[in-house]
């Protein structure tokens, strides 16, 4: 169950990690206008166009993490076990 | 091997003193099955299992070793068990500034300017507890007797308030020497504290009244500034005098209490 929890934890703080790096370069106006949730350029080039997807991808990569470990796999072991008990008290 | 430190038994010589360690080896229930062993079989499991698993082994050799009787010190080596895991957080934590100032583009502002005053000034956001305690002229009371007029400055009434506050943080050491382990051991006292971190969070916000967007209410603000705190620390006291029940008092002492060698 720790382990779970651990990995659910460095998941969300990776992900959220790295889609603060690619936010700091493409989604920041100013360090004292919006940062890192400003508008997302509209024209970018090669590498932009890269680094926004993959800024898109950190970030559903951070919250469908650790809705998996902490919520998906365990409920299927609840359920799994759940299922098990009913089988085997009929 | 002789215990020097002992004059009962070096004084009396017919009884033999237990310096083999047989008593104080670690139980057998301590020791891991071999279904334990078998289960932890990969990974970072594996590699967690193998580092503990070395550190009781080392543990109860020097027990075994060791010329106390009855050691009651529970602890692993420094080297190198603690050395190893306090390098792996610090080599994490020093990769993680390196990143950072790697990956992260560098905000250069414009220098500063000495000649013109900026639009907001606000001391350090750790500080602002003590900037909030300036802003409390309402509480500063109109006095009857001296015709609706106030004793001291609205200035000077918050300069006593930081006085009063330092003065009872000071205090509590006087009045709590801070032997408990846990906060349900005495939860009277751990009440205080929650109620001291929520005023320091509510009078901090109140510090910045000028700053909050229209939807926060600034008196609404100021009343829960001083009302929180205390429901803060009853629901803590409540809680933690609920937690008492089943709390394991005894083996609690039994973990923490470092008797010297006998």
């Amino acid at each position: 169950m720790s382990d779970e929890f651990i990995k659910g934890l460095a998941t969300l703080c990776g992900g959220l990690f790295g889609w603060m790096v690619f936010s700091g370069w493409y989604t920041t106006e100013g360090f004292e206008s919006t940062q890192l949730i400003a508008e997302v350029p509209t024209d970018p080039a090669i590498y932009g166009n890269i680094a926004l997807t993959l800024r898109e991808a950190l970030f559903w990569f951070a919250i469908f993490g650790a809705i998996t470990f902490w919520v998906l796999i365990p409920a299927g072991r609840q359920a799994r076990a759940a299922l098990r008990d009913r089988r085997s008290s009929n | 091997m002789t215990d020097t430190t002992n004059t009962e038994d070096t004084t009396d010589a017919t009884e033999e003193v237990a310096a083999d360690g047989a008593g104080i080896v670690a139980p057998d229930d301590e020791t891991p099955t071999w279904r334990e062993r078998k289960e932890r079989r990969q990974g970072l499991s594996r590699l967690t299992y193998e580092y503990f698993e070395r550190s009781r082994r080392e543990d109860q050799d020097l027990r075994t070793e060791s010329s106390y009787v009855e050691r009651d010190v529970l602890a692993f080596p420094t080297w190198p068990h603690e050395m190893i895991r306090n390098l792996s957080l610090t080599s994490f934590f020093v990769g993680l500034i390196l990143f950072l100032a790697a990956a992260l583009p560098p905000h250069l502002g414009a220098p500063a300017d000495p000649s013109t005053t900026p639009a907001i000034i606000l001391p350090d956001w750790y500080l602002y507890w003590s900037f909030g305690l300036l802003k409390l002229g309402p509480l500063n009371p109109d006095l009857a007797i001296l015709g609706g007029q106030k004793l001291m400055k609205d200035a000077t009434y918050g300069v006593l308030a930081n006085l009063v506050v330092v003065g009872f943080i000071a205090l509590v050491p006087f009045l709590n020497k801070g032997s408990a382990r846990r906060p349900v051991e005495q939860p009277f006292w751990s009440a205080v504290g929650v109620f001291g971190v929520v005023f320091a969070v509510m009078i901090s916000g109140l510090s910045i009244k000028n700053l909050w967007p229209a939807w926060v209410n600034v008196h609404l603000l100021f009343d829960m500034t001083f009302l929180l705190p205390f429901v803060a620390g009853f629901i803590t006291y409540a809680i933690l005098k609920a937690m008492r029940e089943g709390y394991m008092f005894e083996l609690n002492r039994r973990y923490y209490r470092l008797r010297p060698p006998r």
